[in-house]
Formats: structure tokens, C-alpha cells, sequence
């Protein structure tokens, strides 16, 4: 875990500091979040837009991502706005 | 690393909040992903149509009615 001791140039045990362990966590929870998303952005726009793989994209493909992008992005959003209610209301 | 700064309240309940935002986070990305294959069955257009949206808002509340379903015909079983 050294990458959470701030660096001490005198004698001791490394200082670790409870701010600095949840700065980098947040950093990391949101770099693991954003992988994850991206990943699955990527699998369901490939599945719509892809569907016969060519030796480059056609324009159609390539008009179809970034709309597929929009829409997984709205969907994200209404399925969470969804929870919300449902869990209120149990 | 000093491990009585694992006790530390603050510590403790930024894990604990972290740890709620990450089973809310997972819930909302398998959920999205479900309903996306049941919802939105064509080429992804410039926006929903009014029944892809009502789809996906309603996908997800059946998904979680599902859940309460499951977990009383089991307790029902016990």
C-alpha cells in the first residue's frame, strides 16, 4: 500500500493519511466506473451497429455509434430514475 | 500503514458510503443493460420513441417487483 503513504524524506514509519487514502479511492472508484461503462457502451453499440463488419465502417456504421452512444446514456438515466421511484415507494 | 487508522469514523463511513454507491451503481448498469436488449429492438434512432422510453422506465420497476415476488415464494417455501 505505499501509494497511499505520503513520502517522508526523515526517519520513521511512512505517514498515512485518511484524507489522502480517500482522495485516491474516489479518483479510482470513478477511473473503474468509467472503464466499466465505457466497456459496456462499447459492446451494446457494437451489437446495433455493427452488424455485418466490413473492411472499414460504412457511413451508416459510423453515424450509428455516436446516436447509440446518446441513447445508451438516456436509457442509464431513466432506468436509474426508475429505481428511484420503485425504491421509494417499497 | 498504521492499523488503528482503519478505526477512524470518517474512514468508516466514507467506506460504508462507497460501498452503497457501488451496489446502487451495479443495480443501475445491469438493469440498463436487461432493459436495453428488451427495449430497444432496432437501429438506436435521435432519440427514444415515446414506447422505447415507456419500455425502459418500465422494465426496470418489473425487474425490482420481481425481486419482492422471488424473495416471498421462498420465504413462503421455508
Amino acid at each position: 500500500m505505499d501509494s497511499f503513504s505520503t513520502g517522508s524524506s526523515g526517519t520513521g514509519p511512512p505517514q498515512f493519511s485518511t484524507d489522502e487514502f480517500m482522495d485516491q479511492m474516489k479518483v479510482q472508484l470513478a477511473q473503474a466506473y468509467a472503464q466499466e461503462f465505457l466497456e459496456t457502451v462499447r459492446e451494446k453499440c457494437f451489437e446495433k451497429c455493427i452488424t455485418k463488419p466490413g473492411s472499414s465502417l460504412s457511413g451508416s456504421e459510423s453515424s450509428c455509434v455516436p446516436r447509440c452512444v446518446d441513447r445508451y446514456i438516456e436509457a442509464t438515466g431513466i432506468v436509474g430514475r426508475a429505481l428511484l421511484t420503485s425504491r421509494s415507494n417499497s | 500503514m498504521d492499523p488503528s487508522a482503519l478505526n477512524s469514523p470518517d474512514l468508516q463511513r466514507f467506506l460504508n458510503q462507497e460501498k452503497e454507491k457501488a451496489m446502487v451503481n451495479e443495480m443501475v448498469a445491469k438493469l440498463t443493460s436487461v432493459c436495453w436488449d428488451k427495449c430497444i429492438t432496432g437501429t438506436p434512432g435521435n432519440k427514444f420513441s415515446s414506447s422505447e422510453s415507456a419500455c425502459l422506465s418500465n422494465c426496470a420497476q418489473r425487474f425490482m417487483d420481481l425481486t419482492m415476488i422471488i424473495m416471498k415464494r421462498i420465504q413462503s417455501m421455508q
